[in-house]
């Protein structure tokens, strides 16, 4: 039962992807779509997902619109305007060094969200990840601290909270 | 109150798109001021999220109020957005490459540098 469902969730996610992109939803447009997201689901569904009831959860679907909303106010404007002063300033004043930040969440999902959100935020930089450590190499143009546990309460603490409860 | 909306929905377009300039410029003048491989990601990510995403997000909104269009409104605005959501995801996975593919085979040095924890001799 559950193979055909995580087919049915990735048909479904590309469906939308393709009708959002094609823009149209004349008859032509939804019979190719169909076909596209069926072979799509079908291919894919077993590398791309393990559990579907995850994607089904209107709780995670909360968190992750919260987490998008928080994400692209907050911690972009506060780390864009940061390195913006930086190249501004005639000084150009950085304090770089690659640093631990430790990570406890499981899944590859969790993980990768964790990264790109990082990543995503001027300032810091994902180098490296260690899954056996459990520990993401970071380069942090203003490394505030070296020890890990402080690094991830100034660097992701916030990515991990919200990626835990939308993808572990 | 619906030509109230258009009109609120038109200025957070055009300042989205206005923002993605500057940040574009921005970026660019970092890119020239940073001397050192991993400061100039950075900047490059000033311009991936500021630079582009928003913009593009910003086109998406604007060309949904756009009459003049006529049905391609639909198209560009979804296109627009589906690759404001691929280059979101996609750039940091290009950054992580290139960043651990120059650490690994040592191209590049960490300059100026606190502490590398990843590997101590690149450091300066």
């Amino acid at each position: 039962m559950a193979k055909p469902l995580n087919s049915m969730v990735v048909a479904v996610l590309a469906f939308s992807v393709y009708i959002v992109f094609s823009g149209s939803v004349s008859t032509y447009d939804l019979l190719t779509g169909v076909i596209v997201a069926t072979t799509t689901g079908v291919l894919f569904s077993s590398i791309t997902l393990q559990n579907p009831w995850k994607t089904l959860s209107p709780r995670r679907w909360y968190y992750t619109l919260r987490y998008a909303a928080r994400y692209f106010t907050i911690d972009e404007t506060k780390a864009h305007l940061d390195v913006i002063k930086r190249i501004l300033h005639p000084k150009a004043p950085v304090n770089p060094a690659i640093v631990k930040v430790p990570f406890g969440v499981e899944s590859d999902y969790a993980k990768t969200a964790i990264a790109c959100s990082i990543t995503n935020t001027p300032g810091t930089v994902v180098v490296e990840i260690d899954e056996v450590e459990k520990v993401f190499y970071v380069h942090w143009i203003d490394a505030k601290t070296l020890d890990p546990v402080k690094a991830r309460e100034e660097i992701s603490l916030v990515f991990e909270k919200y990626s835990k409860k939308i993808f572990d | 109150m619906l030509d109230l909306f258009i009109l609120i929905i038109r200025y957070i377009s055009l300042a989205l798109i206005t923002l993605g300039g500057f940040a574009s410029v921005v970026a660019a003048i970092g890119f020239y001021r940073f001397k050192n491989f991993y400061l100039r990601l950075h900047p490059l990510t000033i311009n991936t999220i500021w630079g582009c995403v928003f913009p593009l997000t910003g086109i998406s909104l604007l060309t949904i109020i756009l009459e003049e269009l006529g049905a391609y409104k639909w198209f560009m605005a979804g296109a627009s957005f589906i690759t404001a959501l691929i280059v979101l995801m996609l750039a940091p996975a290009g950054s992580h490459a290139i960043a651990r593919g120059v650490h690994k085979s040592r191209t590049a040095r960490v300059k100026p540098c606190i502490a590398d924890l990843l590997d101590k001799d690149l450091c300066g």
